[in-house]
């Protein structure tokens, strides 16, 4: 009977183990994805890294791989390839000082547009 | 009057608009991204030769001198374009160190690359699994990059060089 419970419990001491290790993997493969749809394939037309079957982007996303596999963070891969590539191979570009034109002039834009539109409604 | 003092923000407001346009297209050119490496340190690398696998070059064998990197394959068509003017570039610059780096390739193919199209290079280092070049940031072939004495990458180029490009940017580098 001891040898039996001895038995389950090293089943399920294992089949916990093992599910850990899957949901482990999937994880890493989760983030890949997240991360490579961030990427611009470099070598295509308007492609993220994740959409691409070609060689750069089967390299980017072996190299995204293996860093998150190393401990890096999204943050430290994403530096890690600005360094090479350059902002270029960011979808989404930073924002900082140097990106703060593209990012907030949408919304001037849109601010500036409704302020004359309002004013013209006023006046009529 | 009164019309065009209303006008005028939206005037305004186009022409800035406009230049912003101008602004995005100048500098997101598909097929000449900016480079994150001019003006940088090279990086560190190391390569085996392709005709002897026990003689290597790295990164700290460049060093005070000018070095043109060219990175090509046998596979890459555009780089058979550009191959001559290399000999054209090392018989105008007998002291400029040429190093081909022959990209994801087998080395047979290289060697049979070199026989039919010439060797211009000082040195032909492997780059099989195409780490050196992602170190540089390439994604295309064929890429050449011009480093100074000082180690920094001066000049780069994705594509196939032209008479063009030579006289205009490389030939004022020395």
């Amino acid at each position: 009977m001891k040898l039996q419970n001895f038995f389950k419990l090293l089943f399920f001491l294992l089949f916990f183990l093992l599910s850990l290790n899957s949901v482990a993997k999937e994880s890493t493969e989760d983030r890949v994805k997240k991360l490579t749809l961030e990427l611009r394939c470099m070598t295509c037309q308007n492609q993220s890294v994740s959409d691409s079957d070609s060689d750069f982007a089967k390299d980017i996303s072996k190299i995204v791989e293996e860093k998150f596999k190393d401990g890096l963070s999204e943050k430290e891969i994403k530096i890690f390839l600005t360094d090479r590539y350059g902002e270029y191979i960011l979808l989404n570009p930073y924002f900082n000082s140097k990106n703060l034109l593209l990012w907030l002039f949408p919304f001037v834009l849109v601010i500036a547009s409704m302020f004359v539109f309002f004013k013209k409604i006023k006046k009529k | 009057m009164k019309k065009i003092v209303l006008i005028l923000p939206l005037i305004l407001l186009t022409i800035i608009c406009l230049f912003f346009l101008l602004f995005i297209l100048l500098e997101k050119n598909p097929n000449e991204p900016p480079s994150a490496l001019l003006y940088k340190d090279l990086p560190t690398f190391t390569s085996n030769n392709l005709y002897n696998k026990n003689i290597n070059l790295g990164s700290n064998d460049l060093k005070e001198k000018y070095t043109l990197i060219n990175f090509f394959a046998s596979w890459c068509t555009p780089c058979r374009v550009e191959h001559h003017f290399f000999f054209e570039i090392k018989k105008e610059n007998p002291d400029l160190f040429i190093l081909g780096l022959a990209h994801k390739d087998d080395p047979n193919d290289s060697k049979k690359y070199l026989e039919e199209e010439g060797n211009p290079y000082s040195f032909v280092g492997l780059d099989q699994d195409g780490k050196i070049a992602f170190e540089f940031g390439v994604f295309g072939l064929p890429e050449t990059f011009i480093v100074n004495s000082d180690g920094k990458i001066i000049f780069k180029h994705t594509g196939p060089l032209t008479k063009e490009i030579i006289k205009n940017e490389i030939t004022k580098l020395f």
